[in-house]
């Protein structure tokens, strides 16, 4: 069982820590680029989110990410102390409209609905978690 | 994330290379904002050497392809690389914009 555990600040640049860390893990796990690239989309999404609409005060905040790779599953865990935000709740984007109709943003939470396979949210202790998986035998 | 222009035929090829994500895009929004201020109006985005895309930057492709239909433009994408491809179809990318296998069949239509 792999498993790795990291936290980041609620910094954009903190970003940069999520891709070297995937990368990483990308050789270690070995894990097919396109698929390390999916999960970091997916990380990037969720915490970018989280980093510029989550929190009320300006302090410091940790977000903790949890990622274990288990019979060909990868899943991701991440944790932080901000406003009360269940992704799951958000609408979805209609991607089949016309450009002339098609919204600018909203895609964020889309990309990250599509790549995974199960999403569960979870609200503990004023704690936001969020439990991703994704079977990645079956893309390959 | 690089990126450099350059004039190729009626064409205003821009190379989009290396990562363009939440830390970066609005360098990417600016260069292309730059490009519609000079007047160019026939643009290609070349992304050979583009390896990765989040939304913050599929923004600006949005924002770009709008810009252009306002303006009777054209705007096309060539040498996606198939993670990239991948991200654009399941964004519906794809259909709303015209996606070519190279540069030269993106000039020559």
């Amino acid at each position: 069982m792999a498993e790795k555990v990291f936290s980041i600040n609620n910094q954009l640049a903190e970003i940069a820590v999520i891709a070297d860390t995937l990368e990483s893990l990308s050789d270690e796990w070995n894990i097919p680029m396109n698929i390390t690239l999916s999960l970091n989309l997916v990380l990037e999404e969720l915490v970018s989110n989280t980093i510029l609409y989550g929190y009320d005060d300006t302090d410091e905040h940790k977000i903790e990410i949890h990622l274990s790779f288990i019979d060909e599953i990868v899943s991701i865990q991440i944790e932080d102390d901000g406003r009360e935000f269940n992704p799951l709740l958000v609408a979805e984007v209609d991607v089949d409209l016309p450009i002339e109709e098609r919204k600018i943003g909203g895609l964020g939470i889309h990309l990250v609905r599509k790549i995974m396979d199960e999403i569960v949210y979870e609200r503990i202790d004023n704690k936001n978690i969020l439990r991703l998986t994704k079977n990645i035998r079956r893309i390959e | 994330m690089n990126l450099t222009n350059e004039k190729v035929n009626n064409f205003c090829v821009l190379n989009i290379e290396g990562r363009v994500d939440t830390t970066n895009y609005s360098e990417f929004e600016s260069e292309v904002n730059k490009l519609f201020e000079a007047g160019e109006k026939e643009l290609i985005f070349d992304c050979s050497g583009l390896n990765y895309i989040s939304s913050s930057g599929l923004r600006v492709f949005l924002i770009a392809q709008k810009k252009t239909l306002s303006l009777n433009g054209k705007l096309y994408l060539c040498n996606l690389q198939p993670a990239i491809k991948e991200i654009f179809d399941i964004s519906g990318f794809s259909t709303i914009f015209k996606i070519f296998e190279t540069r030269d069949k993106a000039i020559g239509s």
